[in-house]
């Protein structure tokens, strides 16, 4: 049937089209509709199926810190998904408490998805409540003043930038964080 | 059967109307500036490459941040100079392929200037932080929706010269170029505008661009490049196409196959595992059009390879297909849970990223424009040497940085996989494939300046020689 679509262009458009829309439909659309997980904030109240915690809202100084992220392109070296290895549940982890893994209810509320193709710093899934402001103060003005080797990019004008600061500062702690995880629930702020 | 104008069967080479009716006035509108673009953005390329040595380089000026040049070399690259290269390459092909003249070379030189708008207000909105936030989707919307204006002139500009062709069997090429406008359109809105809807958030908003994303190169740079590839490498070799049943077997393949695969980004990750696993399934049956197509290719050049020594676009023609090979055989191979685990997010990835978009496509299309801007110009091209040179440029730079990338991405997956060692050890252990990576791209660089020249000579040479002719 095909061999006639080399002669009649309209019977090419509709076949091309046609096939295109068979998986892209089902790749798309279907999946949210099947996997209520999607659309879900997380939201569990009993230990027995593993990790308490609620998925909220970010307040507008979260959103201000989250809008910083997407224009300084963090992405673009960040992953943010502690994805079903070992070592991204070890890597995750902090002060040998192993992390959850990432479970699409925890990003319900993401305006911009920043899950990420590229782990060239670590992975930011979990970093909420690992460090507090006064170490990121110094994290942005040189990275290398905390971290030797890093090749990170100092960030002089969000550090000097109290309100940035505080803002991005509020958006990293918020990462992680719907599932309590921390056995002693010892955040930084 | 041999009414197409490639004739199928070049013994009698298409009844090929006069070349003198195609002015191909957008043609050079449209390559000219891509391959300016190729060298620009080939600027920032390199900085981007220099800041992973030196991390502090350019690094206190917002603007020249990494996280903002980034996506300005991704999108400079793929828009402001491949597929403008690409579009341009079309408005060649397809008139020569129809036997009849471009529906309207005006709409086409207004559809550059639009382009030209497009890629310059990326420049400045990108680097002052205004993006979308969405990979490869970063535009800003009022930039997208301009793309999509320029798109639907493009594709009108060629669906009517199609309507009007002169040989009602349809050429391979055709076939993909109208694939590549038809399929575009919808991935161009899935990924910048679908994830914009209300309500699409997170997992969603993710999976929607990694359709996006993924067939950004399944389905508007691999069918654009394989149309040039199937024009050119007949063309430049002067050798029929070895099989048009294979032909059709690659294309349909292509266009039930790709679109299924977006969530093999996410293996792992936070998205449903029986989507991860389709993913999967179809990323291993990608195998299939791509063979029917290498081979399709290879077989052309049976007795053939002879030309290679003096041709520099069959070089890069044949080069390329041996990226396409091993770029879609590395593409089904990362796709499996097991080999995931080890190069996902790694080093590794823009390594078989450039394989894709320089090695593969990029080679294939400077092979058509090395091809057509003296032919368009009605002159030869400057000089073959200084082409040679950029081929081994671009071939070594590659190859380079393919294998450097390839070597220290596996061992920092090899590394990641044993959290023993601090993150931070795994960043320090790179840092000699980056210097490798810089050094490559300063040779991939010195290729792109010597093809610059060696295009913009020719130009400027065919310009006098026609302006000497008016005065005579």
């Amino acid at each position: 049937m095909l061999h006639k679509t080399d002669s009649n262009a309209i019977l090419f458009v509709g076949a091309a089209l046609g096939l295109f829309f068979i998986g892209g439909l089902l790749t798309t659309v279907a999946p949210p509709l099947i996997d209520k997980s999607w659309n879900k904030p997380f939201e569990n109240h009993d230990p027995s199926k593993g990790p308490t915690g609620k998925l909220v809202e970010y307040t507008d100084q979260e959103m201000r810190g989250y809008k910083i992220y997407i224009r300084e392109g963090c992405k673009y070296c960040h992953t943010q998904q502690t994805r079903t290895l070992a070592s991204d549940v070890a890597r995750s982890g902090w002060k040998g408490v192993p992390s959850p893994v990432s479970t699409p209810d925890e990003f319900v509320y993401d305006y911009r998805q920043t899950f990420g193709t590229k782990r060239t710093g670590p992975d930011l899934s979990r970093i909420g409540g690992k460090y507090n402001k006064e170490w990121h103060r110094a994290h942005f003005r040189n990275p290398r003043d905390l971290v030797p080797g890093s090749i990170m990019p100092p960030f002089p004008w969000i550090a000097e930038n109290p309100q940035e600061l505080d803002d991005l500062v509020a958006y990293l702690q918020t990462r992680g964080r719907a599932k309590d995880w921390r056995p002693d629930n010892d955040y930084e702020k | 059967m041999a009414t197409n104008a490639m004739g199928e069967s070049m013994a009698a080479p298409a009844a090929a109307a006069p070349p003198e009716i195609h002015s191909d006035t957008t043609v050079k509108w449209f390559v000219l500036g891509a391959v300016g673009y190729f060298f620009v953005v080939g600027i920032i390329a390199l900085i981007i490459a220099a800041k992973f040595v030196w991390p502090s380089f350019l690094g206190t000026i917002p603007y020249f941040t990494y996280g903002r040049m980034r996506p300005l070399h991704v999108n400079g690259m793929l828009f402001g100079w491949l597929l403008a290269a690409d579009i341009g390459l079309a408005y060649y092909i397809v008139p020569r392929l129809c036997g009849v003249k471009l529906w309207s070379e005006k709409l086409g030189v207004a559809t550059s200037i639009l382009w030209n708008i497009i890629i310059v207000s990326a420049i400045f909105s990108l680097l002052g932080g205004y993006q979308k936030g969405l990979e490869y989707a970063d535009l800003p919307t009022p930039v997208a929706v301009l793309v999509v204006i320029a798109w639907v002139m493009f594709g009108i500009n060629i669906f009517a010269t199609i309507a009007r062709r002169k040989y009602n069997q349809m050429y391979v090429s055709t076939w993909y170029l109208m694939g590549t406008i038809l399929w575009t359109a919808f991935v161009y809105l899935t990924g910048n505008f679908a994830t914009l809807l209300p309500g699409v958030t997170g997992v969603n908003q993710a999976n929607l661009t990694w359709m996006y994303t993924h067939n950004a190169v399944g389905l508007i740079f691999t069918p654009a490049g394989l149309a040039i590839a199937y024009y050119f490498i007949p063309r430049a070799s002067n050798t029929p196409l070895y099989s048009h049943k294979l032909s059709m077997i690659g294309f349909w393949s292509l266009a039930f196959v790709y679109v299924w695969t977006g969530a093999h980004h996410m293996l792992h990750g936070p998205i449903s595992q029986w989507l991860q696993t389709i993913a999967i399934v179809f990323s291993v049956m990608l195998l299939i059009p791509v063979w029917a197509v290498v081979y399709n290719f290879i077989a052309t050049m049976k007795g053939q390879w002879h030309q290679l020594n003096d041709n520099v676009s069959l070089k890069f023609l044949m080069s390329g297909t041996i990226f396409y090979l091993l770029t879609c055989f590395q593409g089904p191979m990362h796709s499996l849970r097991s080999v995931n685990a080890i190069v996902s997010k790694t080093d590794w990835i823009p390594g078989h990223a450039h394989m894709a978009v320089l090695g593969t496509f990029s080679f294939i299309t400077m092979a058509g424009v090395y091809y057509v801007i003296p032919r368009v110009f009605n002159t030869t091209l400057h000089s073959e040497s200084i082409a040679n040179w950029s081929f081994w440029l671009f071939m070594i730079g590659g190859l380079g940085m393919f294998t450097s990338l390839w070597l220290g991405g596996f061992w920092q997956g090899w590394q990641w996989n044993n959290p023993s060692i601090p993150f931070i050890d795994t960043v320090v252990a790179l840092k000699p494939v980056w210097m490798v990576r810089f050094l490559s791209g300063i040779l991939i660089f010195s290729g792109i300046v010597l093809f610059l020249y060696n295009i913009l000579s020719t130009a400027i040479a065919g310009g006098q020689a026609k302006a000497e002719l008016a005065r005579s």
